[in-house]
């Protein structure tokens, strides 16, 4: 089985199952309404947490989220739609999808995983540091959640390992 | 800057006061979770800050075994910045002054 990804000079090689593809073909939009919802989902507030912890600096703490929300969101949604239309393009051949990208789309795919898998980190309520992929109890019925929370970490480890800082 | 030789003393300390707010430090600190992958925080640490992969490393782990780490330190607006591009990378930062 291919590796995920693989860097080739200045570009990485995505390859993936057709079933993986039309997996991550969900993904873009999926977030794009978590980020639509706004104060509505509670998965905004770990995408955007305050600046300040401190409560005495409450006036600089609306003042952060009057000037960089707006922003955040903005570049979320473009890598958003950066990962989208990678996804449209490539190849699908005798049950493989293969596609190359540059390194802003890499970087793109970098933050949209990353991104849906502290969504579903709130979604899963997972507070503290993930178990092995091994004791997830098939019978739980986060089970579903948790394996995609390992799959697409295994494919953002994968990710990293191609990418250069 | 020329000093004021018959301003009344309440301009001169509001002065003061304006050089003292800008040259308090804060620091960056980076929060634990249980989501973000060790190899991620490692490698938004270069990304952002330059730092070596070991240097980088060494924070995470900071991060990861004390459940904090200081990433940076500056004024204010330095301080913000940082901590708005380490949240636009997923990243639980937030700032406090340095004591």
């Amino acid at each position: 089985m291919a590796r995920p990804f693989k860097r080739h000079g200045r570009r990485v090689r995505v390859t993936l199952s057709d079933e993986e593809a039309g997996l991550l073909r969900t993904l873009p939009e999926q977030l794009k309404s978590v980020l639509d919802e706004g104060e509505a989902d509670p998965a905004n507030d770990r995408l955007f947490p305050p600046a300040y912890d401190d409560l005495a600096e409450a006036e600089a703490a609306a003042e952060y989220r009057r000037l960089m929300q707006d922003e955040l969101v903005a570049t979320k949604l473009a890598a958003i739609d950066t990962v989208r239309a990678s996804l449209d393009k490539g190849t699908a051949k005798g049950g493989r999808w293969t596609a190359e990208l540059d390194e802003d789309e890499a970087l793109a795919w970098l933050g949209v995983l990353n991104d849906v898998r502290l969504t579903l980190g709130v979604r899963l309520d997972v507070t503290d540091d993930l178990d092995g992929e091994a004791d997830i109890d098939p019978a739980d019925p986060k089970a579903p959640g948790f394996r995609l929370l390992y799959y697409l970490g295994w494919l953002e480890e994968h990710l990293l390992a191609e990418l250069k800082p | 800057m020329s000093a004021p030789t018959t301003a009344p003393v309440r301009e001169r300390t509001e002065q003061q006061d304006e050089v003292v707010e800008a040259d308090v430090p804060w620091v960056v600190i980076v929060w634990n979770d249980p989501i973000n992958l060790m190899s991620y925080v490692t490698f938004v640490f270069q990304k952002l800050f330059g730092y070596s992969k070991e240097k980088a490393t060494k924070l995470m782990m900071d991060v990861h075994t004390k459940g904090r780490a200081v990433v940076s330190s500056g004024p204010r607006e330095k301080a913000e910045f940082d901590v708005s591009r380490l949240h636009a990378h997923g990243l639980w930062a937030t700032m406090q002054k340095d004591r």
